[in-house]
């Protein structure tokens, strides 16, 4: 009994040490993470769809973990094209509003920001906020079928330091 | 035993939730090295699911601000003349590395700075890109439509300070300027930076009115590298005409860093009267 307790208090202390103590120990750090996916549905040749950062389903969202209420900078590298088969590519365009902030978490109270440029946004008193981000792909009347790829790279950094 | 079993949820609880997609967490949020060791570190956690690639790189940057009090960090490869770089000559071990999902890494971080160099602190940042697998994006499977795929990359940026000899800090504080609008009190502060090093610190507001009673407070981080003139936005709701005072604070007090890592230096004040027709 006395060691069944012994190993346990130990993974525990183990694990307090491995991830509590280095990662806090000089408050919070910042977290970002992508939590869903920016989604364009089915696309259809010559058909451009247009996902709102307020679309629940479709937006991307990133959360982002740090110290309460601190200023953070958030900078999106965007696509202009994805690439596809044959060297074919299918345009992307990210428009002056397609990008929200919201320290409450919420889609539904979200402030909008051009998701092009470099945008500065508060976490909450909980130091919690999430990002939303919206987009149009425009596949052309003779796009090739086919799997389609790009990168979207979110840098982010706290403003105070 | 039986006590134990009731907490072992609690506390495991209390370990870090796994993210649902990629993100490392970088830890310390700030690097400090002194010239002494020349060396320092910093931890890599993947909490989510899935190994993460992970790139670690150096760039030159701090904090500035623009016309209208807003402030960004612009990133640079290299350090503009005249300013005291510290990317050149530092360097991580290792700068490519997959962290297993729920595993941690440590970085090694080594400074090489040339054999003459004068006392005083040097600035780099730290870009840490994390880069998960292809995320499929809602599609047909079928080879005649049109699929999409994206690649979501994360990078987290942190600052080093690189120190050498004895330093000291210190920021003056030209008159503030404020103004009233939208439910909210703007106030400027232009603050320049005095001595040798880096300032880092909060600036705290507070808005009151004409009895003494506050309105509204709000306090920010800040760092001055050369100097910055931030705009802090303090929600105070529909003010009632009148007179009401923003007074300012700007002290070295950091609860986000070690005490040693913030250098002291004498807090400054400054107060300005609005009226509120």
């Amino acid at each position: 009994m006395r060691r069944k307790r012994g190993r346990i208090l130990g993974v525990l202390a183990v694990a307090g040490l491995l991830f509590h103590v280095p990662l806090m120990a000089q408050g919070r750090p910042l977290v970002p993470a992508g939590t869903q996916d920016l989604g364009f549905g089915t696309l259809i040749p010559g058909i451009p769809v247009h996902v709102l950062r307020s679309d629940p389903v479709g937006s991307g969202q990133f959360t982002l973990r740090g110290q309460r209420n601190a200023q953070v900078q958030m900078q999106f590298i965007l696509p202009a094209t994805m690439a596809g088969p044959l060297a074919a590519t299918l345009p992307l365009i990210f428009g002056a509003t397609d990008g929200g902030f919201s320290a409450a978490e919420s889609i539904a109270n979200q402030a909008g920001f051009d998701p092009r440029a470099p945008a500065l946004g508060t976490l909450s008193s909980n130091g919690r906020a999430t990002i939303f981000l919206g987009g149009m792909a425009t596949p052309s009347p003779t796009q090739p079928a086919g799997a389609y790829s790009a990168t979207i790279t979110l840098t982010v950094s706290y403003t105070g330091l | 035993m039986t006590k134990l079993r009731r907490w072992l949820p609690a506390l495991l609880a209390a370990l870090p939730a796994p993210a649902l997609a990629q993100g490392v967490v970088v830890a310390p949020h700030a690097v400090f090295i002194d010239h002494a060791t020349r060396a320092g570190s910093i931890t890599l956690y993947n909490p989510g699911e899935e190994p993460v690639e992970v790139s670690v790189s150096f760039a030159f940057g701090y904090p500035t601000t623009d016309s209208a009090g807003n402030v960004s960090v612009e990133l640079s490869d290299s350090t503009p003349p005249g300013e005291p770089g510290a990317a050149a000559w530092l360097q991580a071990f290792p700068r490519r590395v997959t962290v297993g999902q729920q595993q941690r890494q440590t970085i090694r971080l080594l400074a090489s700075p040339p054999a003459n160099l004068p006392n005083g602190e040097y600035w780099a940042r730290i870009v840490v890109g994390a880069k998960g697998g292809k995320v499929p994006v809602v599609g047909v499977p079928d080879s005649a439509a049109i699929t999409v795929g994206l690649t979501l990359e994360i990078r987290t940026v942190i600052s080093v300070v690189y120190r050498k000899g004895q330093l000291t800090t210190g920021v003056t504080l030209a008159p503030i300027s404020a103004g009233y609008a939208h439910d909210s009190v703007h106030v400027r502060l232009p603050l320049t930076r005095t001595g040798t090093a880096a300032y880092l610190g909060t600036a705290r507001v507070s808005v009151v009115n004409s009895a003494g009673d506050p309105v509204g407070q709000d306090e920010r981080a800040v760092a001055v590298y050369h100097a910055l003139n931030p705009r802090l936005t303090v929600p105070v709701g529909t003010l009632a005409p009148g007179s009401y005072t923003v007074r300012v604070s700007v002290s070295t007090d950091r609860a986000d860093l070690p005490g040693r890592e913030a250098l002291p230096a004498p807090t400054v004040e400054d107060a300005v009267e609005i009226i509120v027709q």
